[in-house]
C-alpha cells in the first residue's frame, strides 16, 4: 500500500468522526476536512507521524457558507507527500484553537489571519499585530472579499507598536528600520546584558505590498507569474515556478518535458547567482570586504548570461502557466557551459581562500548555535536547517520540474552554527553547476516549450506546490476560482519560518555577532512580507566567577 | 537650473545613502552591484555610506508602503542640505503595479521630493551610474557621448515619440 494511503487511513482510524472527508487529487497530496474542535489533536498527530509544518492558509468563504476557512499544511519529506488540514469557523464567532503552543512556527501564520481576516485563536501566546501598519484601523480586514483591494484608510498619528518588555537588567539596542546591516526596512529590538544578547523583538513586515489581495481580485492566471517574480528580486523565478506548478497541479495541466528542463536550468542559474550574492553580503557583514568584492565579481557573468538568455538581468519573465516563454538554443547552451566553467574555476579559488582563512572561522564558528532538535521544532528550512544537520531538500524529497532525472547530492553539515551555513551554500553552488550541466546534456532536443490550455481551470480546486529556493523552501498554496483568477493564493517564502528562529539563534551571543547571525539566514523581507516574533528567554545558570567578572566589567 | 545647481553643489565626491522603501530587492542588489569591481563607482568619487547624516544623495527604491512612509520622511529630514533624491526603478515612479494596493501609498514622490528618476525593473547598473553621473554633469568629463551633453534626462521621451511618428508616416507612404 502506498504510504499516502497509510497516512490517510491511520488518521481516519484515529479520529473517526473528527474527519468529515478526505480528498486525494493526486499521488502526492491529500486534503482532510476536519471539525474545528479537533484541529489541535490532528496537527499534533501529524507531527508525531513525521510531518513537518509548512504554513497555514486562511481564506474568506463568507459568500458561500458564512465561514472563514483555515488550512494547516504539512509535508512528509521521506514519502513525498503534502497534506492540508482544512477546517472552518463561523463568521459571527471566528474562534479556533491555536496550534502555536505545540508548533511554534505557526505563530506568524495565525497572527497574520488575526490581522487579515479577523480570526481569533484561543491559546495563542502572542496575539499582537503582525502584518498591517500600526495606524491601520481595527476591525477592517483587508483579505475579506467585502473589502476592496485599493482601500486607503486615513493615516493616524501617534500610534506605535508596543515592543515586548525589556527583561530585568537589560538594555535595549534598536537595530533598524534603516540600519547599515539591513538592506531592507525591519526593526529588531535587541535586549542586551553587557555585550550578551538576552532576547529580541522584531517588528517588520514593512514591505508588505498586498500582492496576494491584488492578484486575487485584479489579475488573471497568466498575469500572476510576472507579479510573482516581483515578490522578490533575487529569487523571482522560484516564486513564478512555484505559482505555475500549483496552478498546473490544480488544473491538471501536463507541461512538456523540455519546458521542465528549461525551468530547472533557470532555477539553478538563479541559485548560483543568489549564493554568490549571499557570500559577498556575509563577507561584508563580518567586515571582510575582499570576499564581497570577489564573489560579486565572479557573480557578474551570471547576470550577463541571464540578460542574453531572457532579455533582463533579473526578474527574467521566463515562466508562465503551461511552460516557459523562451527556448534555449544551441548557441545559448554553449554560452551557459562557458560561463559555468569560468565560475567553477573562480569559485574553487574563493572556496579555498574562505576555508583557509582564520578570521572568517573566528567570526562564524560557534556563532548562532542552535541544536538539530530546535531546528526541527521551529521547522527551519533550507541551508539554515541543513547547517544544523536536518537533511531536507525539496528538490530531492518532492521532485518537481526535471529534478527526478538529475543526480546531485544535498550537502548537510552538523556544525550547527553560521560557519555551517557558509559551507553549505558554497558546496551547493558547485552542485548547482553540476545540475546545470546535466540538464543541458539530458534535455530533449525538441518539443513545445509552452502547452496551450485546452479548457478553463475548474474552480475551487486546492493544490500545494513547493520549490527549493536558494534560501530554503518556497510553498505556494492555491485555491482556484472563477473569472480566470485564483480564489486564494498564499505565498510562503523561506525567510518566513527562518526569521522566526532568529531570536533563538541570537540568544546568548555577542552583540557584535548580531548582523552576521541575522544575515546568515539570508533574510529577504520583501518575500516574507510580514512581521514578527518575540521570544525572551532567561539566561542560563552562570558560573559565579564569570558573573562576578561581568558585574565588575559593567561597573567599570 | 537643477542641473547647474547640482553641478555646482556636488562637483566633488558624492556620498550616497540607499533607502529601501518597500522594494523587492531587485533594485537594491543592482545598487550594491555598482560598487563591485565591474562597475566600481568609487572611481567617480561616489561612495555608499551607511548613515543619512553623511549623505549628499539619497537613492530611494521601491513603492512607498504605509509602514515606511513616516520613516522615509525622517530619513530625508536627517540628511544635510543641499541634498538630491534619486528614484531608482519603476516602482518609485508612481508606484508601478502596486500603486493603489491597500498597504501602498504610491511612488516615492508621496514621501519625499524626487529630483531624478532612473526607470527599469530593475534598472541596469549602467543605467544607475549613467543617471547619477548625467544629473551631476560628471559624464561631461568621462563617460557620455557628446551629443547627449544638453539633455537633462537619460531618455527624452517626447523627442523619441516624435521621431517614431515621423518614421511611421514614411512607412505608411511606402505602403500606399
Amino acid at each position: 500500500m502506498p504510504r499516502i494511503e497509510e497516512v490517510t487511513q491511520q488518521l481516519s482510524n484515529k479520529f473517526k468522526d473528527g474527519i468529515t472527508g478526505i480528498d486525494q487529487p493526486g499521488a502526492t497530496q491529500f486534503f482532510a476536512d476536519i471539525k474545528k474542535e479537533k484541529v489541535k489533536d490532528i496537527c499534533n498527530e501529524i507531527i508525531k507521524m513525521g510531518g513537518r509544518y509548512l504554513v497555514s492558509i486562511g481564506y474568506d468563504n463568507i459568500a458561500r457558507d458564512q465561514t472563514l476557512g483555515m488550512i494547516h499544511t504539512f509535508a512528509f519529506d521521506r514519502d513525498n507527500i503534502f497534506c492540508g488540514i482544512r477546517t472552518s469557523v463561523p463568521e459571527q464567532n471566528p474562534v479556533m484553537d491555536s496550534i502555536t503552543p505545540d508548533i511554534p512556527n505557526a505563530g506568524w501564520s495565525e497572527r497574520e489571519y488575526i490581522d487579515h481576516l479577523g480570526m481569533k485563536f484561543s491559546g495563542h501566546p502572542k496575539p499582537k499585530r503582525l502584518i498591517l501598519s500600526d495606524d491601520w484601523p481595527e476591525g477592517l480586514y483587508p483579505l475579506r472579499k467585502s473589502v476592496p483591494w485599493n482601500i486607503q484608510p486615513p493615516s493616524a498619528e501617534g500610534v506605535a507598536y508596543q515592543l515586548d518588555e525589556c527583561p530585568e537588567g537589560c538594555t535595549v539596542v534598536p537595530v533598524g528600520p534603516y540600519h547599515p546591516t539591513l538592506h531592507e526596512p525591519a526593526h529588531f529590538a535587541l535586549y542586551v546584558d553587557g555585550e550578551t544578547i538576552k532576547g529580541c523583538d522584531y517588528r517588520g513586515f514593512m514591505v508588505h505590498r498586498g500582492i496576494e489581495k491584488l492578484c486575487q481580485t485584479q489579475l488573471t492566471y497568466n498575469e500572476i507569474p510576472f507579479v510573482a517574480e516581483r515578490i522578490c528580486g533575487i529569487c523571482g523565478s522560484v516564486h513564478a515556478t512555484s505559482y505555475a506548478q500549483s496552478v498546473e497541479t490544480a488544473g491538471n495541466i501536463k507541461i512538456s518535458r523540455r519546458a521542465e528542463y528549461i525551468r530547472t536550468i533557470m532555477l539553478e542559474i538563479e541559485r548560483v547567482h543568489s549564493h554568490l550574492l549571499w557570500l559577498g553580503v556575509a563577507g561584508h557583514l563580518i567586515g571582510f570586504n575582499t570576499v564581497f568584492m570577489h564573489s560579486w565579481r565572479v557573480r557578474e557573468p551570471v547576470m550577463w548570461l541571464g540578460e542574453r538568455m531572457t532579455g533582463n538581468r533579473k526578474t527574467y519573465g521566463m515562466i508562465v502557466v503551461g511552460g516557459v516563454r523562451r527556448d534555449i538554443t544551441p548557441e545559448i547552451k554553449q554560452d551557459i557551459l562557458n560561463v559555468m566553467k569560468k565560475i567553477e574555476e573562480e569559485l574553487i579559488v574563493i572556496k579555498n581562500a574562505i576555508v583557509g582563512d582564520t578570521s572568517i572561522h573566528k567570526r562564524t564558528k560557534n556563532v548562532g548555535r542552535i541544536t538539530k532538535e530546535d531546528a526541527i521544532k521551529w521547522s527551519l528550512v533550507g541551508p539554515v536547517a541543513r547547517a544544523r544537520g536536518v537533511d531536507i531538500d525539496v528538490r530531492r524529497d518532492h521532485p518537481y520540474a526535471a529534478y527526478d532525472d538529475m543526480q546531485f547530492s544535498v550537502p548537510v553539515v552538523d556544525t550547527c552554527d553560521v560557519w555551517g551555513t557558509v559551507l553549505v551554500r558554497v558546496l551547493e553552488t558547485f552542485e548547482s553547476i553540476h545540475i546545470i550541466r546535466q540538464a543541458l546534456d539530458k534535455m530533449p532536443d525538441d518539443g513545445p516549450i509552452l502547452t496551450e490550455l485546452a479548457e478553463p481551470i475548474a474552480p475551487f480546486k486546492h493544490a500545494i506546490a513547493g520549490v527549493e529556493a536558494p534560501r530554503g523552501e518556497v510553498v505556494h498554496y492555491i485555491i482556484t476560482g472563477e473569472e480566470n483568477r485564483p480564489e486564494r493564493w498564499r505565498v510562503r517564502a523561506p525567510t518566513y519560518p527562518n526569521l522566526q528562529g532568529v531570536p533563538l539563534m541570537l540568544l546568548n551571543n555577542e552583540l557584535a555577532d548580531a548582523p552576521i547571525i541575522i544575515g546568515s539566514i539570508d533574510p529577504c523581507f520583501s518575500c516574507t512580507e510580514r512581521v514578527q516574533v518575540v521570544d525572551i528567554r532567561s539566561g542560563g545558570v552562570k558560573v559565579l566567577s564569570k558573573a562576578e567578572l561581568e558585574a565588575f566589567a559593567k561597573k567599570k | 537650473m537643477l542641473a547647474n545647481l547640482a553641478k555646482k553643489m556636488f562637483s566633488k565626491s558624492l556620498w550616497v545613502y540607499h533607502c529601501n522603501s518597500g522594494a523587492c530587492n531587485g533594485c537594491d542588489i543592482e545598487i550594491l552591484n555598482v560598487l563591485t569591481p565591474y562597475y566600481d563607482v568609487e572611481r567617480f568619487g561616489i561612495k555608499l555610506v551607511s548613515s543619512p547624516r553623511h549623505a549628499d544623495v539619497m537613492l530611494i527604491s521601491g513603492a512607498v508602503t504605509r509602514a515606511t512612509l513616516p520613516l522615509v520622511k525622517r530619513v530625508y529630514q536627517a540628511m544635510p542640505a543641499p541634498k538630491l533624491v534619486f528614484g531608482i526603478g519603476s516602482c518609485t515612479i508612481g508606484g508601478n503595479m502596486w500603486f493603489d494596493c491597500y498597504n501602498v501609498c504610491g511612488g516615492a514622490e508621496k514621501a519625499v521630493p524626487v529630483n531624478y528618476f532612473v526607470p527599469g525593473c530593475p534598472p541596469r547598473p549602467e543605467a544607475i551610474i549613467y543617471g547619477v553621473a548625467l544629473a551631476l554633469g560628471l559624464v561631461d568629463k568621462k563617460a557620455a557621448p557628446i551629443e547627449l551633453k544638453q539633455m537633462e534626462f537619460p531618455i527624452d521621451i517626447y523627442e523619441r515619440n516624435k521621431a517614431w511618428e515621423e518614421r511611421n508616416v514614411i512607412y505608411k507612404l511606402l505602403d500606399d
